[in-house]
Formats: C-alpha cells, structure tokens, sequence
C-alpha cells in the first residue's frame, strides 16, 4: 500500500512539474491596453475623442500613418481625478511598435506637456513611423497628471516587413546625418566595456590569490595588516592615477569631439489653441437617466429645445469613446472601430425632425453588448454616480452640432 | 570520520578545498549583489537610469551617485573589517552592471524593442575604483567616507559625459530644438511613461548659468559621503558573528 501512494505522489509531482513546464509555452500576445478596466466615470467625464480617423489599416516598415480627430475636455470633468493642467498627448501602443515621429494640438506640435482647458475641444494628429511588423492595436490616449492614462478608442493596423529595415534618419544642428536607430551605438558599447574591463582588472589582481578563509582567518588571528603589501599599494595607485587619467582624457576628447551640445529640453506648453466651436443652438436638459443592468441599455429623458432655424434630429450619442448611432439619421463612414461602434444603438421613442423653436421630450435608449464588453456598465459602482457624454444632432443638410449632457444615473436591477 | 577529525589530508588538499569556497563564496556574493543592489538601484534611480532622456546635467547626477552608493559602502565594510578584501565597491558595480545590461538587452530591447542607445546603464566603475584605492590605502572607514563618497558623487558625471554627450547634440525638429536625447524620448514610444513623468531640468540652479553639472555633483557628492557612512554600518552588522551564551537558548 504504501508503494502505491509513494508512486502516485511522485507521479503527481511529475506531473505538476510538466504542468508547469508546459504552461510556460503557453505565452498568448497581450495585446490590449488595459482599457476597459479603467473606471467607467473617468472613461465617461474626462476626455471625449470624436471624428477620429486612422489614415491606413496597414502599413509596410519605414511607413507612415496619421491618427487624427478632435477631443472635448469635459466641463464636468470628476472631482477625483486631477484637472488636466498638465497632460501629454500619449499614443496607446505595445512599445515603439511605431515611432512618433510628430504629434500636434491645435497645429501646434506638442513633444512636451500641455495645459488644456475644461469645456475646450481641441484638434489633434498624431505621426506615427511603422518598426515592428505585427498586429498592433493603436489607440488615442491622453496622460494627465494626477489622473493618470485616458485612452481613447483603439484600432488594429498591421504592420509587414521587417524591424531590420527600419531607419530614422535625422540631421543635427551640427550638420551631422545619423540614424537614430543605432547611433552612438558602438560609442556606449566601447566605453562601457572599458570601464568594466579595468574594474575586472582590479576585481582579478585581488581574486588571482586566497581570498576569503585564509585572509579571514589572519584577520582573525590580528595579522590584517600582512594581507596588504607595498606592491598591493603600488597597484593600487596605479588604478587610481589610471582612473583619473582616463576620465581626463575622456573628457577633453569628448567635449573636443563633440564641442557643441544643449541640455535636455523641458517644460510645460501652454496656450494651446482650442477649435472655436460655433455657439450650439440645441439645449438639453436631462429628466432622468437610468441604467438597466439586464438589458445592458440606458435610458435618458430628454428635453430638447431647438433654438436654432433649421429642424434637427438626434443622430449619435457618444461616450467613453463607444459610439450609438440611429440609424435612420446617421451613420458612419469613418471605419470607426466596430466594438466601439452601435450603429444601431440609439433608439428614440420619437426622432422626428425637432422643429426650430420646438421643444421636445423624448425616450432615448442607449443599448450595446458595449456597456457589458467595455465595462462602463461598472459605472454603477463608481464614486460618482453619474454618466457624461457627447450628443450629436443633423439638420436636413447633414450639419452637425455637438452638445454635452451630465446627469445623475440611477442604476436599475429588476 | 569523527566530527572533530579535519575533512582534509594534506595542505595541498586544504588549499584546494580553499580555493574552490572562493569561488563559491565569490560567485554567491557576486549573484546575490547582482539581484539585490540591481532591484535597489532600479527602485530608487529607476527611471534615470534606463532612459537618455533622463540623464541630465541636475537630477541624475545627484540622485543617481547618491542612491548608488549604499551597496558598495556596506559591501566594502563587510570585506573589509573581515577578509581586509578592497574590491567592495567594484565587485558591487560590476554585478550591478552586468545585472543591468542583462535586463537592458534582454527585456527592454529583446522583448520591447527600445533601442540600446537609448537604454544603456549608467557606468559606475570610475568611482567604485577610486572607493576601493582610497580604502585600501587609508585603510579607514572615515577618510574613504569623506574622500571615496566625495569622488563617487564627483566623477560621476565625467564618467558617463563621454557616452552621453553623443545624445546632447541638438537637432531641429518641426520647428522646435531637441537633443536627440529629447528625439529618443519622443520617438519611441512609452505608453506608461508621459513625458510630465520625466523629472529633469527642475530645479533652483539658475544663478550658475549653463553650469550646472558640477554644483550637481558637489551636492551629490556631499551626500553621498553621509549616505556611505550609513550604508557603511548596515554592511559592518550584517558581517557581525554574535555568540549566545548557552544558558540563554
């Protein structure tokens, strides 16, 4: 009996191993951003990113594609979350898949931080150079200090090729034309094997003879003082003389080699120029909204007035970059990533044309696999209970108008 | 074999059996040094250590050598005070090096693609050898703390000019100038770190006009003497033999 259970615990035990062993060649490509795990409330009342477009699908190495869209900086923006005084324009990628070879806001290039102001919508393009083939999904994304990272939608480009054809040519201000890729590559690898080598030098005069019983014995035994000789401390003047030297050396030639250089550049931007949106004709107010956890759907009241003098139609409702779209008034044309895209999504007990001067209470609903898939339906254990977003209505001639709604969400489980 | 008869023969044998707990011991310190003095350093210097575009001319010359300079301190004490070894400081920044270009090469360029001109380590060994000379010389704990810790924060940034200096020639770009330091941090890509993360440049040194460097490295030096003589102590008790009295246990 007891031969049998010894067996089977070692065979348990090499199976556990095996089990590990093999989990290990099980390594799946993580290829999201986190972006879904992020509280819905920030996702819903930070940073709105609209009309994006992603020039390419695929590209070859050394190619270049262009994101480019608007953002809204939301007014309400959360208590909780730091206001976006200092932000950087970030590109939501799994490494230097991709360079950034430029990013601007407001035609404004923007390598550094930003001040950017709530309640401002602002243009933006980001310059993107392909390195690395593979399949990479490419988001939006906004740092802000204080917050943290707000990503913005995400869409899957390929890239073919390969990463050793890749270049980044650059001119200095000296006049001098370099790949930026490997350039001053040899230079690291010189001076750090140097550098090394005559601390292994040093490492091999001592390690050469007894180290560690013998001398600990000597010490022990109060005849420390033998274990250095004369010699030992000539050598060791030497290493320090050869130090010093070195390092003048390496600094005259270096700065005689390199006579003009700049300390790295720093520093906040500010004023940057948002987009003058025109005056929105289109107020309205939110009776109530509730979200009903079984049906994954949110249900608004509205109250919209048309102050303007063509009739207008609710066409799209925006949030947390997932787009819900009626069909009858729009649709996209933009190849907006499909699992942010409902086209289908927003249904209206009326979506007559609002008459100028009219002012109408509708039903809106919402609904999306998307509020489950994209964790906003977690809004309901948030903080702050409320949702944000953008809502687009068309006249007749398909003009568009942009206007925020924030309002308290009342969750709804039966 | 009784317990209390020796395990070797000859002296031939006692050398040899010598030799190899060198090696042995050697290669434990050199790989636990590697590991804990690498996990350290990346703890407290981090960021300025793994990128170019953190390397300037204020802040990474004085958190760097002083934040660097605790492994060495306790290492060269506990080598010293029992085995009156001076190679402390150096077999630290080697393994903390080696350690370093393993996890650069590897991870940062193997398995993310950041290139190596823009990730390489900081060097460390100028200032470790002069650590070791002026202790092995002086054979004291305070003048190695004042001297030693004094040209660790000091040539620092000399040490490392040469690989750097390459990346601080100015380029124009859309309009606006960069190091091409600065153009590395732009081009690629790091999503988790935005540039307002990027601590360099800051700071109050504005009197000294474009040299800033050296009144850096005088303050990183001053206080990396303290930091030694800290770190000096932890490696002192950490070589300590206490001995219980029987009656106690």
């Amino acid at each position: 009996m007891k031969t049998i259970k010894d067996k089977i615990a070692k065979l348990s035990f090499v199976a556990l191993l095996l089990a590990v062993t093999s989990a290990m060649f099980y390594t799946p490509a993580a290829s999201a951003h986190g972006e879904k795990s992020q509280a819905a409330f920030m996702r819903m009342r930070t940073i709105h990113w609209f009309d994006l477009d992603w020039s390419k699908d695929e590209v070859a190495v050394n190619e270049q594609i262009t994101i480019s869209g608007k953002f809204h900086v939301f007014a309400g923006w959360p208590e909780t979350v730091d206001k976006p005084e200092v932000s950087f324009l970030n590109i939501g990628i799994p490494g230097p898949v991709f360079i950034r070879q430029g990013s601007w806001i407001g035609g404004q290039l923007v390598p550094r931080s930003v001040t950017l102001e709530l309640g401002d919508t602002y243009e933006f393009k980001v310059l993107l150079k392909a390195r690395r083939p593979g399949d990479w999904h490419v988001h939006t994304m906004m740092n802000v200090e204080g917050g943290g990272p707000i990503i913005g939608p995400g869409k899957w480009v390929t890239v073919t090729g390969t990463m050793g054809d890749f270049v980044n040519p650059l001119t200095t201000l000296t006049g001098t034309t370099l790949d930026l890729e490997d350039y001053g590559l040899a230079n690291i690898y010189f001076w750090h094997a140097l550098w090394m080598s005559i601390g292994a030098a040093w490492m091999l005069f001592w390690m050469k003879r007894p180290m560690f019983i013998p001398r600990h014995i000597a010490v022990s035994g109060g005849k420390a003082d033998t274990l250095i000789s004369a010699t030992d401390k000539k050598v060791a003047m030497g290493f320090a003389a050869g130090t010093l030297g070195l390092l003048m050396f390496s600094l005259g030639a270096t700065n005689e080699e390199y006579p003009i250089t700049t300390p790295l550049q720093a520093g906040l931007m500010r004023g940057i120029m948002p987009i003058e949106m025109p005056e929105s004709t289109v107020s309205v107010k939110v009776e109530d909204a509730t979200y009903r956890v079984p049906g994954r759907a949110m249900q608004m009241t509205l109250t919209i007035t048309n102050n303007g003098d063509s009739a207008i139609r609710l066409g799209e409702f925006n949030t947390a970059s997932v787009r819900f779209l009626d069909a009858d008034v729009t649709e996209d044309e933009s190849g907006y990533p499909d699992d942010l895209l409902a086209e289908e999504g927003l249904t209206q007990s009326d979506n007559s044309p609002i008459a100028p001067g009219e002012s109408k209470t509708i039903e809106v609903t919402a609904s999306d696999a998307a509020w489950e898939v994209y964790r906003l339906a977690d809004l309901i254990y948030d903080p702050d209970s409320r949702f944000a977003g953008l809502l687009f209505f068309f006249d007749e001639d398909g003009n568009r108008q942009m206007t925020m709604v924030d309002a308290p969400l009342i969750p709804s489980f039966i | 074999m009784s317990a209390s008869q020796s395990a070797v023969r000859s002296r031939a044998e006692a050398v040899q059996v010598s030799r190899t707990l060198d090696w042995m011991i050697l290669f434990t310190l050199f790989t636990v040094i590697l590991g804990g003095y690498h996990i350290h350093y990346m703890l407290t210097g981090g960021d300025w250590d793994f990128w170019a575009d953190w390397k300037d001319r204020r802040l990474w010359v004085t958190v760097a050598p002083i934040v660097s300079i605790t492994f060495p301190a306790a290492v060269q004490a506990c080598l010293w005070y029992r085995y009156r070894l001076p190679f402390g400081a150096v077999v630290c920044v080697l393994a903390l090096m080696i350690g370093e270009w393993i996890n650069r090469y590897l991870n940062f360029w193997g398995w993310t693609y950041f290139p190596v001109n823009f990730c390489f380590p900081s060097n460390l060994v100028p200032g470790a050898i002069l650590l070791d000379v002026v202790l092995m010389l002086s054979g004291s704990f305070v003048l190695t703390a004042v001297l030693g810790g004094m040209a660790w924060g000091l040539v620092f940034y000399p040490g490392n000019w040469p690989i750097i200096a390459p990346l601080h020639v100015p380029v124009e770009y859309n309009g606006m100038m960069f190091t091409l330091a600065d153009l590395q941090g732009y081009h690629y890509v790091r999503t988790g770190t935005p540039e307002y993360i990027r601590m360099v440049e800051k700071g109050t040194l504005r009197s000294f006009g474009k040299d800033v460097a050296p009144v850096s490295a005088f303050f990183s030096a001053f206080v990396s003497v303290i930091i030694y003589f800290l770190w000096h102590f932890f490696g002192r008790w950490f070589s300590k033999t206490d001995f219980i009295d029987g009656e106690g246990v």
